[in-house]
């Protein structure tokens, strides 16, 4: 079984203690008021992923620029030569 | 210069989660403090194209994520607060949580939520994908349909949508029956309860149940929070808004960038998420979720009654609260906070009848006049 760290860490957080504290509390309320979803039979009902009717719609496949390279590079805070920057993956 | 014009005015004030293209785009957020948007949102483009003047941008929660608990101070709205004090006509925002359409209720404004799939949600920044939906504040609900008349309609930018090109509200002058809740309603303080009764003696009631009701808010924090997990996974500090200064290595850049940014709310729900649509628990939790999501929207008939009439507080735990404001999101429908004897009403139609939302609550204003 998991624990409440092991989330923090796949959800990329690394919490200071007090802010750690706040959210096992939060949790531990969250997951207590859970348990009467139990009572509910589902068993003969499908999950509602959206309340639209899904349905796969295609398009041409014809290339469109909708934001230009710069202008979506620009938001970046690290670019080189055109691309994202990050730090060295491959050591 | 169609941006930043006069204050007040016939002018539109955007939540600051809306993109325009150019300006600063924040969802309350630090993570995203020196983001500029890229492009215009679908709906600021349509209010643009119809000459309608857009007076500013309006504080938020950060990116709308409900506060649960009661430790932490309420929710904020610059678009309620913004129609409030006169500075805008109307405000855009995204309400997912009942953040916006509860202080609305307080400051005596009104809300529109639109049906799930009317108004596009391109150059919105993301929180729940499967609820989110771009609703407008205004002092007069009648004032805010014509609005959003404006903006509403099928955009090819947003896969979601019904296949209407527009949509023309108006009031249908119809008879309209108010189905009641009484166990809800039974729930309310004393002077909710009141404002409810004298807003449905002007209509026709009829008793209505909502046997999932007690299970709502869970679901709802279930199913949001796996959303805005997901939809939180993109602020990894590369590809734009916030980066931490200091890291060791690709990891350590994500894991400090996210933990410097986000707030204790984003933080909750993107744990509580990730452990919703993990191995162990997905089924337990998101997959009973979904389940019981259909079971809410499919006990909201509207057989016997046009629109559902809910109060806009069970108490002050705001968690409880949740599940008033949930009903709509979970089950895509429209629906209309007004103010009625310093309290707030909140009318629930079904998908696509926001004129019996109008309709009544044209009908409850004109007979609040003569009496």
């Amino acid at each position: 079984m998991h624990q409440m760290g092991d989330f923090e860490e796949m959800a990329m957080l690394d919490l200071p203690s007090d802010e750690r504290a706040w959210v096992s509390e939060q949790a531990e309320r969250l997951l207590a008021g859970f348990d009467a979803l139990e009572g509910a039979d589902t068993s003969e009902i499908q999950p509602l992923v959206t309340v639209l009717d899904v349905r796969n719609v295609l398009r041409e496949d014809i290339s469109a620029q909708l934001i230009p390279r710069e202008e979506l590079l620009s938001n970046a805070p690290e670019q080189y030569d055109g691309y994202f920057q990050v730090p060295k993956t491959l050591v | 210069m169609d941006s930043y014009l006069r204050p007040g005015g016939d002018a539109v004030a955007l939540e600051d989660s809306i993109m325009q293209k150019g300006q600063p785009v924040t969802a309350g957020s630090k993570m995203l403090e020196n983001f500029i948007s890229p492009l215009d949102a679908t709906v600021v483009e349509r209010l643009r194209g119809q000459g309608v003047a857009i007076v500013g941008r309006a504080r938020m929660t950060e990116f709308g994520v409900a506060r649960i608990s009661g430790d932490r101070p309420e929710g904020i709205s610059g678009a309620v607060d913004a129609v409030a004090d006169g500075s805008a006509r109307w405000a855009l925002c995204n309400d997912v949580f009942g953040i916006n359409r509860r202080l609305a209720a307080q400051n005596g404004v009104c809300y529109i939520h639109p049906t799930y799939g009317t108004v596009s949600r391109y150059g919105l920044v993301h929180l729940a994908s499967s609820m989110d939906q771009i609703g407008v504040v205004c002092r007069n609900a009648e004032d805010g349909f014509a609005l959003l008349g404006r903006i509403a309609g099928k955009d090819a930018n947003d896969g979601a949508m019904f296949p209407e090109a527009r949509y023309d509200y108006a009031s249908t002058g119809k008879d309209i029956t108010v189905g009641l809740p009484e166990a809800v309603i039974g729930r309310a303080g004393t002077a909710q309860k009141a404002a409810l009764r004298e807003f449905a003696g002007r209509f026709r009631g009829a008793a209505v149940q909502i046997p999932l009701f007690p299970l709502v808010k869970q679901v709802m924090y279930i199913l949001a929070s796996a959303e805005i997990s997901s939809n939180l996974t993109r602020y990894d500090g590369i590809k734009f808004g916030y980066q931490a200064p200091r890291y060791r290595s690709l990891k350590e850049l994500y894991t400090n960038t996210r933990t410097e940014a986000f707030g204790l709310d984003a933080k909750l729900a993107a744990i509580m998420g990730t452990m919703f649509l993990s191995q162990g628990y997905y089924t337990r939790y998101y997959d009973k979720a979904m389940r019981l999501r259909r079971l809410v929207k499919e006990s909201l008939t509207f057989a016997g009654y046009d629109v559902l009439a809910l109060p806009c507080a069970i108490g002050d735990d705001p968690y409880e609260n949740l599940s008033l404001y949930a009903l709509a999101p979970l089950a895509g429908l429209p629906s209309l906070v007004f103010p009625q004897q310093r309290q707030g009403i909140q009318l629930i139609a079904a998908a696509r009848n926001e004129n019996a939302l109008l309709t009544a609550w044209k009908s409850a204003t004109k007979s609040a006049t003569k009496g």
